[in-house]
């Protein structure tokens, strides 16, 4: 079971309530919760928000690929994930990210949360622009896209 | 035949809207696109090299949401999406 989402922000929120009410599972032991949240400090800035960019399209079909690609590499019985990303504007402490999962036993949950978050960063169109107490704002770098022929 | 090139992240900076518009030779490869991206870039933001490297480290998809490599032959009108280096989480 698999959920995933590009949630404006300016427009509705992303919650753990919700991620909690969709993984839920009796045939789970196990669920664990990653949330990625925007964090005062980067590269010796003050940050004071992240504006999100998506290629929406592209993105939805990427976390469908990851979560696919997670259940062939890590073998997993019945796994159930949440996966909703911010799009716009995510003041400091606000939610950029939250991956929920649940899995048969718990050292699958840990893998399996990995693996999401770590592929996004890989694989999924999604772009960061940092804005500092001095007002400037800064496209961060990111990782070249792979193209396969 | 005219393209467009919607723009996403850093490259959201080089046009005030997000799309812009391309005429090229029919039958031009993403390769061809790239040149004649980076010759617009050139005459609108010249001396900047910092666009040209988003270019030239930049995927291109189409509207089937592929990454598209650079022999890929655009052969009719449509829509390409240039992809910058990513970085979400």
């Amino acid at each position: 079971m698999f959920h995933c989402d590009v949630v404006d922000v300016a427009k509705n929120k992303i919650t753990l309530e919700k991620a909690q009410q969709f993984i839920e599972s009796h045939k789970c032991g196990a669920s664990l919760f990653f949330v990625g949240t925007v964090r005062d400090n980067n590269n010796d800035k003050m940050v004071t928000g992240i504006t999100y960019d998506s290629h929406d399209g592209m993105v939805r079909k990427s976390f469908e690929e990851i979560f696919t690609q997670a259940i062939k590499v890590l073998k997993l019985e019945h796994p159930v994930a949440f996966v909703e990303h911010a799009k716009g504007y995510v003041p400091l402490g606000g939610i950029s990210v939250v991956i929920a999962v649940a899995c048969k036993h718990r050292n699958q949950v840990y893998e399996f949360s990995r693996y999401i978050i770590e592929q996004i960063k890989k694989q999924t169109p999604i772009w960061k622009k940092e804005h500092y107490l001095n007002e400037d704002a800064q496209w961060l770098d990111g990782q070249k896209v792979e193209v396969k022929k | 035949m005219k393209i467009k090139i919607e723009l996403f992240g850093a490259a959201r900076d080089f046009a005030d809207d997000n799309i812009l518009e391309l005429t090229i030779e029919n039958q031009t490869n993403i390769k061809g696109i790239r040149e004649n991206l980076l010759n617009w870039l050139k005459k609108k933001h010249p001396n900047n090299v910092n666009y040209s490297n988003i270019v030239n480290n930049s995927a291109f998809c189409n509207e089937n949401n592929e990454i598209i490599h650079d022999d890929y032959l655009v052969s009719k009108e449509q829509k390409l999406c240039i992809i910058p280096p990513i970085g979400g989480g």
